[in-house]
């Protein structure tokens, strides 16, 4: 009778953090396990609502940078690079892009939006500086 | 017509309403509901769905709405399971599932699968007069005021089911049993209101036995279960209303006498006992919820939505108050001219106009009830498609677990939208006004009285049915 009631406790303490703390545990675990490698995340939004986040990024030259855009927005955000060649195309709002590519020469380079999002669009842009090792 | 009771009458004249099949007389169903392990598997099943809602509240970002697993899950596709299948076939059965008073009833019981009869906390009473719809009527109506927030952010969704399972917790400490659930929880009235309508239905087999029993296990409780949480006397169940369907009754019952049996729609409709203003406002609530999220969020007016989303303090004031009117004092106003009109028709001064109120209220349920499947029907075709998405990226993280994240949005037979719209309108109206006039009868005596104070009803009824085609088709 006692095994029953220990056994009993036990299958409702485990099936009850299961439910309950097991979702929030699975989703750190399996978004850390996702983003072991990845350089940078940077959110976006419109510039009245916040703008790139972080706007700033230091990486150095000639090593693997893996960015994960995420869109955060109500509306339809861009991401490029262009003097690397990097473009993400349109990230949908609730979307995210992951980009990867190789900065093989040192200086300063723009990022910005690349769809018109709102009135402030041109005001959506950061810089990624590319350091030396 | 002279009054009829249940046992007699059809519904549409075409089913009779006594018309009853004991799902329990199939022995894999009588098994299932006697266990003790039923629903609270499916009640833990339910809160990891909500543990990974209420997380992607926080998580999934301030996207645009159907890009959120919240709330595509909790304003898509569960308030139209409840609306179109729950509530209408299943009665209260999302209420045996439902997780959010699940913490508090633990706290009270200190168990999960387990009896314990000696119940924690303070087990207060609730206040006498507060026993009734009333608190959950004004807390549904509050919280549709914020309806331009909940379903497009993500995190005020979190807040919302956050909040609810908190002030579950909070007074399952001080409020016997499921008072939480009965008086006060938001989602518990319109339930309770539209389980009339249901297709099912727990009830005893045989009210002889029940009678013959003293101890009344139901409500006491015994080794096998709890005393009704819910507070009721499950040998005396004459209406779906207050049920929570939680299936104690089945446990504790020593004769086996529960039923949990298929049935006609509507037959509580006709229960003349336990109606009052409460449950007839809820009704007017809901009519009046309908219309005004019509016409906020899939009618053409733009101004209105930018008053619902609270683009400025000036307009949201101004949502809250034309809507409250619009629900509190227009709807019931013209009910009341109307059962005023009934009254006088019929010539019978010995019916009160309070009693022709309330009783002629409830028909106006099915035609409720309707409009919401109609409405659910505009945002479920063409939003269904963006579940496969978020069902993969539940917290717009660039996931893909199921491999449907880039599924694009796809309209699903919204040319049937209007048709099938108006075809449950018009199947709604039907069945208010068959109800109505069973209604009418039962509240005067005099079949010929019936007859002439039905026209007015007919009226009010014809009326919104026309106010709801102008709406959705014009």
């Amino acid at each position: 009778m006692k095994i029953k009631v220990i056994v009993s406790v036990i299958v409702s303490a485990v099936l009850v953090l299961a439910c309950t703390v097991g979702p929030i545990a699975a989703t750190l675990i399996y978004e850390s396990y996702l983003t072991r490698d990845l350089t940078a995340e940077i959110i976006t939004r419109s510039p009245e609502k916040g703008n790139y986040s972080p706007r700033f990024l230091s990486v150095p030259v000639g090593e693997k940078v893996k960015l994960r855009i995420r869109n955060v927005d109500t509306v339809v955000h861009g991401f490029a690079i262009p003097a690397l060649q990097v473009d993400a195309g349109e990230i949908k709002a609730g979307h995210s892009v992951t980009l990867e590519f190789t900065p093989e020469k040192i200086g300063k380079y723009d990022f910005y939006c690349t769809v018109w999002c709102s009135e402030h669009h041109l005001q959506m842009r950061g810089v990624l500086e590319v350091t030396a090792q | 017509m002279p009054e009829q009771n249940n046992q007699q009458q059809k519904l549409l004249g075409l089913i009779p309403l006594n018309w009853r099949f004991d799902l329990t007389s199939v022995p894999g169903v009588r098994w299932l509901l006697k266990r003790r392990w039923f629903p609270m598997i499916a009640i833990l099943i339910n809160m990891l769905v909500f543990m990974i809602i209420l997380t992607s509240g926080i998580m999934g970002g301030f996207s645009s709405g159907n890009y959120s697993f919240g709330v595509m899950i909790v304003w898509i596709l569960w308030w139209v399971m409840l609306m179109m299948f729950l509530v209408p076939v299943l009665s209260r059965t999302w209420c045996m599932i439902c997780p959010l008073p699940s913490f508090g009833e633990w706290l009270q019981r200190l168990r999960i699968f387990g009896v314990n009869n000696k119940l924690r906390g303070l087990n207060l009473k609730w206040p006498r007069r507060l026993r009734n719809m009333w608190v959950m009527n004004f807390l549904f109506l509050g919280t549709t005021f914020f309806s331009g927030f909940f379903t497009v952010k993500p995190l005020a969704t979190f807040f919302l089911l956050g909040g609810i399972i908190a002030l579950g917790i909070v007074l399952s400490l001080i409020f016997e049993k499921r008072s939480f659930c009965l008086y006060v929880c938001p989602v518990s009235g319109f339930q309770g209101l539209y389980a009339n309508m249901a297709m099912t239905e727990i009830r005893v087999k045989d009210p002889n036995i029940c009678a013959k029993h003293k101890n009344k296990t139901c409500e006491t409780g015994n080794k096998n279960g709890y005393g009704c949480p819910w507070l009721l006397q499950p040998h005396s169940f004459e209406r779906n209303t207050y049920c929570g369907m939680c299936l104690e009754c089945f446990k504790t019952c020593p004769f086996d006498n529960m039923a949990f049996n298929l049935r006609p729609p509507g037959p509580d409709l006709l229960v003349n006992k336990g109606r009052g203003l409460d449950e007839a406002f809820k009704g007017f609530i809901m009519l009046g919820i309908a219309v005004m999220f019509y016409v906020a969020m899939m009618g053409p007016w733009g101004g209105i939505k930018e008053w619902v989303r609270g683009a400025t303090l000036r307009g949201w004031l101004s949502f809250v108050g034309v809507h409250t009117v619009f629900c509190l004092v227009l709807i019931p106003g013209i009910f009341l001219v109307t059962a005023w009109l009934s009254k006088l028709a019929s010539g019978q001064k010995e019916v009160s106009l309070k009693t022709v109120f309330v009783n002629l209220s409830y028909c106006i349920i099915p035609l409720g009830l309707a409009a919401w499947i109609a409405f659910s029907f505009g945002f479920l075709l063409p939003n269904a498609s963006y579940i496969l998405h978020i069902i993969s990226d539940p917290f717009s993280r660039g996931w893909n677990l199921v491999g449907t994240a880039n599924f694009p949005w796809t309209p699903v037979a919204t040319g049937w939208l209007i048709p099938l719209q108006f075809i449950t309108l018009l199947v709604g109206y039907l069945v208010s006004a068959d109800f109505g006039y069973k209604l009418v009868c039962q509240t005067y005596a005099d079949p010929a009285a019936a007859k002439r104070g039905f026209i007015p009803l007919l009226v009010f009824l014809t009326l919104v049915i026309i106010s709801f085609g102008w709406l959705y088709g014009g």
